[in-house]
This record gives C-alpha cells, structure tokens and sequence, in this order.
C-alpha cells in the first residue's frame, strides 16, 4: 500500500474507484482518476478487484423455472390469491439494527462515540471525580433518543437534572 | 449515471391488461403473470439465493399484485411496482432465515434440477477453474452482506437496473442507493483481495 493509496481512500477515492471500475462516471472524472491510477499501484488493483467484482456478477447465470414449474405457475398465484383474501396481512420484517446502522456509518460512529462519552462520564462520577468541581449537577449526558431516517439521523442528547438538549443530525452524504 | 433516464419502460399493451384486471378480469392477469414470472422468479432467485423460496416469494409477489390493483395508480411501470414487491418479499426471507440462523447463499443451482448448471464451453480450464473460485468466494461475500445491500447489489450488477429504476424499486433516496452499492461492491471486492494476491 503506497501513501497514495492511503492518501486516496482517505479522500472517499474508493467510492470513485468503484464507480471508475463500473464505468459510471462522467468522462472528466474518468480522466482524473485514470491519471491518479498512473501514481497508484495499488489503486489499480483495487479497480482490478472491483472489475472483477462485476465482471463476475454480470456474467451470472440467471435462474429459470423448471418446465413443470413455469406450466403450474399461475394456478399457485391463483390458489394464492383465493386464500389471501381470508389471510391477515403479515408485517414486514424489520431491519436489524446492525442493518441501520450498515445505511448510515456516521450514526454508528457517532454512537460508539456517544457511548464512550457516557461510560467515562459514569464512570468518573461513580469515582467521585465529579464531585471535586460539581458542575451544577451534571454527571454525563443520557441519549435521550435515536431516530434513523431515510435522508438523516436524529440523535438527542440530554444531561441529567438539566433542561438542556443536545440535538445532533446527521446528514447522509449526497453521494 | 446509472443508465438511461426518463418514463419506465412497458410494453404498451402491460397498462391494458392492468386495466382489465382491475376491472376483475382474472384472464388479463393470468396473462399478466405469464409474461413476467420468469423474470420475477430470476430476481427472487439471485437475491435468496434458494429455487423453492425464490418460486414461493415470486407467487406471493404475484398474488399480493393482484390484491393490491386497486391501490396500483400507474405512476410506476407495472414491472417496476412488481419487482418492489418481489425485492421486499425476498429482503423479508432473508431477515427471517437469518434471524432463525437457517441462512444460505447457494451458488450451485441457478439451473433446475437436471438443468446444466454451467454452460458447456470450450475455455481454457485454469480459466474456468480461477471463474469458479471467484464466484465461489464472490457468493460467500454476497452471503455475508445485510439484505438490503443485497437487493441493490442484485438489481444493479445482474438485473442491470439504473440508478433511478433501483431507488423506484426499493423505494429509497439515489443518495441511500449509491451508499448500499458501494459498500456491498466494497465488501465484494476486499474478498477477493484477500484471496488473490496479485489483487493486494
């Protein structure tokens, strides 16, 4: 790995790198990427690797129904159908929450951070620190709440025994 | 970006035999229903990885369609509002089966039973051997992506859908479709990073 590629990645190049080997982006794009890749070894294997990624993938057998299969096919929608009118309707599963947080890494960071923030403020407290220089009452900041949106998260925060509220949103990036 | 833009694509006469449905006429959606299953039942198929769940999903999808016509306002292509189905069908199997730790992605059966699982092909075998590997390992990567990444992964690099197509299909923002692609691609690839060294 050259400081290049470090350097790359650290500027969100993999998404560009991705894009660049699914040849998704707008020429100029193109055309700078294709000259970083000229000072990046390891940018080129990268790109190597997703081209192989999709090469493979678009080359992938697609799935067909047995004969037998495709001739009774409409009568079990049919027998579906017939009986869905009796069924309750079932409730769609709901998404782990690694998922969530799998659609929106700043929340999850924020989180962790959130959670160590909380632990060391209890843990300091429960040591007696606090007390040294009371800060009006406070010993740590409780998450009052999280919300996962589609385009940003919510997270509030609130100290004990205070009216304050922290309110932290986190924007998904545009792209 | 992702492909062309503007209207969805429909063959014209998908918008008439909707219509007729609609209006209780079970012929036209049978018909309906013989012109997409094999598409319907591929996409469960590659997204579950699994022939009885994918055919299960594929005439549940179907049946759901039929039930929920009168919602169905055509702003979408029939295909497109079919295939969102199917896609949440499938992402809801894939959450259950996980959660009940019975999850697998097999690789093996994409053809029926009997079927020839790969096509007969005069290729050189170190290729066809090194093909197999990648796709072995590709499908253990695919395996171990969260479902909705999944979807996306599947509707892009097989179903060759655009951007815009997959955010109307899973009904998320292009901004959450890009997201989804890239980590699963990301993930894809350091697989196989760390399998091939000349990739490292």
């Amino acid at each position: 790995m050259t400081t290049m590629h470090w350097f790359h990645r650290a500027m969100g190049r993999g998404r560009r790198l991705a894009a660049f080997a699914a040849a998704e982006l707008p020429p100029a794009d193109r055309a700078r990427v294709e000259a970083d890749l000229l000072a990046c070894p390891a940018c080129r294997r990268e790109v190597e690797a997703y081209r192989l990624v999709s090469g493979t993938l678009r080359t992938s057998e697609r799935a067909a129904l047995a004969p037998d299969q495709a001739a009774t096919f409409w009568s079990g929608v049919e027998r579906r159908i017939q009986r869905g009118s009796d069924a309750a309707p079932t409730r769609p599963e709901r998404p782990a929450l690694r998922e969530l947080f799998w659609d929106h890494p700043r929340l999850s960071l924020a989180s962790a951070i959130a959670a160590v923030v909380l632990v060391l403020g209890l843990t300091l407290g429960q040591m007696g620190v606090w007390t040294a220089h009371p800060p009006a009452g406070s010993n740590g900041v409780e998450v009052v709440s999280v919300e996962a949106g589609q385009d940003a998260s919510v997270m509030v925060f609130q100290a004990p025994g205070s009216a304050l509220k922290v309110i932290w949103v986190f924007e998904k990036p545009s792209s | 970006m992702g492909g062309p833009e503007g209207p969805p694509r429909e063959p014209e006469d998908d918008r008439d035999l909707v219509e007729r449905a609609r209006r209780g006429d079970r012929e036209a959606f049978a018909t309906l229903v013989r012109r997409h299953q094999d598409r319907a039942f591929n996409l469960a198929f590659q997204v579950v990885r699994n022939r009885e769940d994918a055919l299960d999903i594929s005439q549940e999808a179907f049946a759901r369609a039929y039930t929920s016509l009168p919602a169905f306002k055509g702003e979408a292509s029939f295909t497109t509002w079919l295939h969102r189905i199917v896609v949440n069908l499938a992402i809801d199997n894939l959450r259950r089966t996980r959660r009940s730790g019975t999850t697998a992605y097999d690789d093996t059966r994409a053809a029926p039973e009997g079927g020839d699982a790969e096509p007969a092909a005069l290729e050189d075998p170190a290729t066809v051997l090194e093909t197999k590997q990648v796709r072995a390992l590709l499908a253990r990567g695919i395996a171990q992506l969260p479902p909705a990444q999944r979807a996306v992964l599947v509707l892009r690099e097989i179903e060759g859908l655009s951007y815009e197509e997959i955010s109307r299909v899973v009904g998320c923002t292009l901004g959450t479709v890009m997201s989804r692609l890239f980590y699963a691609r990301r993930k894809l690839q350091q697989v196989l990073r760390e399998h091939f060294s000349d990739l490292r």
